[in-house]
C-alpha cells in the first residue's frame, strides 16, 4: 500500500534523481510541511539549488519556469491551492501553452505544474476550486487528475522524463492521506484513462476524488442490489481515452458522470459532447451528473455538506440509472463525508 | 580605418539594415502580402544594435512584439524573417508566429511575446538556470517602459535581487504605451524603483547613439556576469505609430516635436554619406530575402494541427 502523498514524494524524489536538470520551486517547498508531505526533505537531499522556496509571485514563478524550460531545465512548480494558479494564468495560457505551436515547433516548455484542490473543513470560495475544464480548454496543455497512487507512479516519471510540453496536474487534497495498492509500473503507460472497475449495468465516468466516491458507491450497489457499475477514471482530462468511454457506454447504455467541479461547460459537458458526436443513440436514458453546486463554495458546514455530491447522491444516481427514478433500494445513511475523509481535519 | 571607426561602421550597418528592412515592410504592406500587425522599431534601432553588439554571441535575449530590430541585431536570418512576416513555410516558425513573435534560438533570441512584460520572467528563469549550472552566460530581458507597470516586472526584480540572478533588464523607454504618455502612467522613476530592491541601474538618455548604448550595455553586462542583476534604461523614440506603418501625429496625442528632436541626432539620418555607401549591398540583401519569402510556399492544412503539444 502506498499513500497518495508518498506516491508524490517517491515520484518527486525519483524525478530529481533521474533528471539532473529537474528542480522544484514553489511557496514553502522546503518547509517542514513539504507541500502536504509530497516534497518533504527533498531540499535537504538535493540542496537549495534544486528545491527552493520562492516569494509570493505566481505569475513570475511560472514565467521563470518557462525560461528555465526554454534552456533545457525541467521545472516543477507547486500551488498549495489550485486557486492560486489563477495568478499565473497569463504565463500558463498565453505563453506556456502556446510556445511550441506559436514558434512552429522550435520552442518547447516541458514543465510540471502541480495544483492541489481543497475540499471540506471550510475551505470556502477561494480554496476549493478545481479548474480542470478551464485548463483543458486550451490547446497546448496536458491536464491530468491522478485519482490514485497508481496513477501518480504511472504518470509522473513519464511526464518528467519524456513529456515535451507543459503539464498541469490537479491533485486533490482529500486523496493525500488515502492508501492505495500499487502494482509495478515499470512498463510504459500512456497518459490516458483507466478502467477502475469493470461492470455491465452502468458506466460511471469520474475524475479525481470522485473516482474513490464512485468505487465506494459501486461496492454499495453491488451488495444491496447486485448492480455492476463500470467505473472509468478519466485521469487524463485533456486527452482521455474517449473510445474506452464510448465502448463502455455502448455496453451499458447508462451513464453517470461524477466530476470535482461545476457541470456547466465542464468535464460533464465534454463527456456528453464526445459521446453524442460518436453515436447519439448510445444512451438508453438521459445521463445523471454529479458535480459542485452552481455557486461559489460556501464555508458553513451545513452548506458545504450539500455543496458537494454526497455518497448518498452518488449511489442514488447509479440506482436511478439502472432501476429508474422509483427504485426502492435503501440509500446509505452516510450523507456527506466518507470514512476516509473523516480523518481529515483542518486547517490544511 | 581605426578600430573605433570600424566598430561604428559595423553598428551603423546593422542599424541601417534594420531601418531599410522596416522601410521595405512599409512599402510591401499595402500589397497585403504581410497579413499581420507590424510594430515598427524605426527610431529605436540603436538600442537593439548597441545592446546586442555588447553581448556574447551565446547570451540570450527575450524580446517583445516590437521584435524586428532585436531579431536582426541578434543575427537572425533575414530570409526567414520575411518569410515569417509573409506567413510562409520558409519562415522562422513556418508562418505561425508572424511579426509579433519572431525568434531565432540558434543565435540566442528566445522568443518575443505580444503580451506586455510576459517574457521578462523568462529571462530571469533562463539566467537563474545559468547560475544553477555555473554557466557564464547571461540573459537579457528587453521590454518597454509600459511593461514596468505590470506586476510581473516587480515580481521579477524582487526574485532577481533576492537570488542574485545574472539577468540584465533593458528598458526601451520610448515614453509611450500605445498612445499614453509616461507621466500619466507612472508614479515612480525606474532607477529609484530598482534601488528599493538593491538593484544597480543606469539611465542612458542618448539612445540614438549606438556606441553609447553598446558601452553602457558592456558595463552593465560585466556586472551581471559577475553575479548581480542590473537595470539599464535607455531613452529612445518611436517614429511611427504604435502598430502599423504610418505616422500618427495627426491624431493629436503627440506632436512631431519630440521625434524631430530625435531625428536631428539620428545617425541614420545625419550620416547620409555612410547611408548611401552601404545602401546598395543592404538593399540587395533585403531583395534576396523578400524573393525567398515570395517563393516560399504557404503552410498547408497538415500544419494546422502540428506542434500543439
Amino acid at each position: 500500500m502506498l499513500s497518495y502523498a508518498n506516491a508524490l514524494l517517491e515520484t518527486m524524489d525519483g524525478g530529481l534523481a533521474a533528471h539532473p536538470n529537474a528542480f522544484i520551486m514553489g511557496q514553502g517547498v522546503d518547509d517542514f510541511k513539504g507541500i502536504f508531505g509530497s516534497v518533504t526533505d527533498l531540499a535537504k537531499k538535493y540542496g537549495s539549488q534544486r528545491v527552493f522556496d520562492v516569494p509570493l509571485m505566481e505569475e513570475g514563478m511560472t514565467g521563470i519556469a518557462i525560461g528555465a524550460a526554454l534552456v533545457g531545465d525541467y521545472p516543477i512548480t507547486t500551488h498549495i491551492r489550485a486557486d492560486f494558479s489563477f495568478l499565473a494564468m497569463n504565463q500558463i495560457l498565453n505563453l506556456a501553452s502556446k510556445y511550441h505551436y506559436m514558434f512552429g515547433g522550435i520552442m518547447s516548455c516541458p514543465m510540471l505544474i502541480r495544483l492541489v484542490v481543497g475540499r471540506s473543513w471550510g475551505q470556502g470560495a477561494q480554496h476549493s476550486q478545481s479548474p480542470q475544464a478551464t485548463f483543458a480548454h486550451y490547446p497546448g496543455l496536458t491536464v491530468i487528475m491522478p485519482a490514485t497512487s497508481q496513477a501518480i507512479v504511472d504518470m509522473y516519471p513519464q511526464i518528467i522524463n519524456r513529456h515535451r510540453g507543459p503539464v498541469i496536474s490537479i491533485e486533490h487534497r482529500l486523496l493525500y492521506n488515502l492508501d492505495f495498492s500499487v502494482s509495478d509500473s515499470g512498463k510504459r503507460v500512456p497518459l490516458t484513462s483507466y478502467v477502475a472497475r469493470e461492470g455491465r449495468d452502468v458506466t460511471v465516468v469520474a475524475t479525481s476524488v470522485m473516482v474513490v466516491e464512485a468505487l465506494r458507491a459501486a461496492q454499495y450497489v453491488q451488495e444491496k442490489a447486485g448492480i455492476e457499475a463500470e467505473i472509468i477514471d478519466l485521469n487524463s482530462i485533456s486527452h482521455p481515452d474517449w473510445d474506452l468511454v464510448a465502448e463502455s457506454v455502448r455496453k451499458t447504455g447508462r451513464l453517470v458522470i461524477a466530476d470535482t467541479s461545476w457541470l456547466e461547460y465542464g468535464v460533464a459537458a465534454e463527456v456528453c459532447r464526445q459521446l453524442v458526436l460518436r453515436d447519439p443513440g448510445l444512451l438508453r436514458s438521459p445521463p445523471s451528473m454529479l458535480g459542485m453546486a452552481p455557486a461559489p463554495c460556501p464555508t458553513a458546514k451545513s452548506l458545504e455538506d450539500i455543496y458537494y455530491p454526497s455518497q448518498h447522491e452518488t449511489v442514488d444516481a447509479i440506482l436511478t440509472q439502472v432501476r429508474g427514478v422509483g427504485h426502492d433500494i435503501a440509500l446509505p445513511t452516510e450523507k456527506s463525508m466518507t470514512e476516509g475523509y473523516r480523518r481529515f481535519r483542518g486547517p490544511f | 580605418m581605426n578600430d573605433r571607426d570600424e566598430l561604428y561602421r559595423r553598428l551603423f550597418r546593422t542599424s541601417l539594415l534594420i531601418r531599410l528592412v522596416e522601410e521595405r515592410v512599409i512599402e510591401l504592406y499595402p500589397s497585403d502580402r504581410i497579413q499581420s500587425p507590424v510594430h515598427l522599431s524605426i527610431g529605436q534601432e540603436a538600442v537593439a544594435v548597441g545592446v546586442c553588439d555588447a553581448l556574447r554571441a551565446d547570451d540570450l535575449v527575450f524580446a517583445t512584439y516590437r521584435s524586428h530590430a532585436f531579431y536582426v541585431a541578434k543575427g537572425g536570418r533575414l530570409d526567414a524573417m520575411f518569410a515569417e512576416l509573409y506567413g510562409r513555410m520558409g519562415g522562422v516558425s513556418k508562418g505561425k508566429a508572424g511579426s509579433m513573435h519572431l525568434s531565432a534560438p540558434e543565435v540566442g533570441l528566445m522568443g518575443s511575446s505580444a503580451v506586455v512584460a510576459s517574457t521578462i520572467p523568462h529571462a530571469v528563469g533562463a539566467a537563474h538556470s545559468f547560475k544553477r549550472r555555473s554557466d557564464s552566460r547571461i540573459a537579457i530581458a528587453v521590454f518597454g517602459d509600459g511593461a514596468t507597470e505590470e506586476g510581473v516586472y516587480h515580481e521579477c526584480l524582487n526574485f532577481a535581487a533576492l537570488m542574485k540572478v545574472p539577468v540584465l533588464f533593458i528598458c526601451e523607454d520610448n515614453g509611450l504605451a500605445v498612445h499614453s504618455h509616461r507621466p500619466v502612467r507612472q508614479s515612480y522613476t525606474l532607477q529609484k524603483h530598482a534601488a528599493t530592491f538593491g538593484i544597480a541601474s543606469r539611465r542612458l538618455d542618448e539612445g540614438w547613439d549606438m556606441l553609447a548604448v553598446r558601452e553602457a550595455t558592456m558595463a552593465a553586462a560585466a556586472k551581471v556576469r559577475a553575479g548581480e542583476p542590473f537595470v539599464l534604461e535607455i531613452a529612445t523614440s518611436r517614429y511611427k505609430e504604435h502598430v502599423g506603418t504610418g505616422e500618427d501625429f495627426h491624431f493629436g496625442y503627440r506632436t512631431s516635436d519630440d521625434t524631430d528632436a530625435w531625428k536631428r541626432r539620428d545617425p541614420l539620418i545625419i550620416d547620409q554619406q555612410l547611408v548611401e555607401s552601404l545602401r546598395p549591398e543592404l538593399e540587395c540583401e533585403i531583395a534576396e530575402a523578400v524573393a525567398f519569402a515570395e517563393r516560399s510556399p504557404s503552410p498547408g492544412r497538415a500544419e494546422l494541427l502540428t506542434d500543439i503539444i
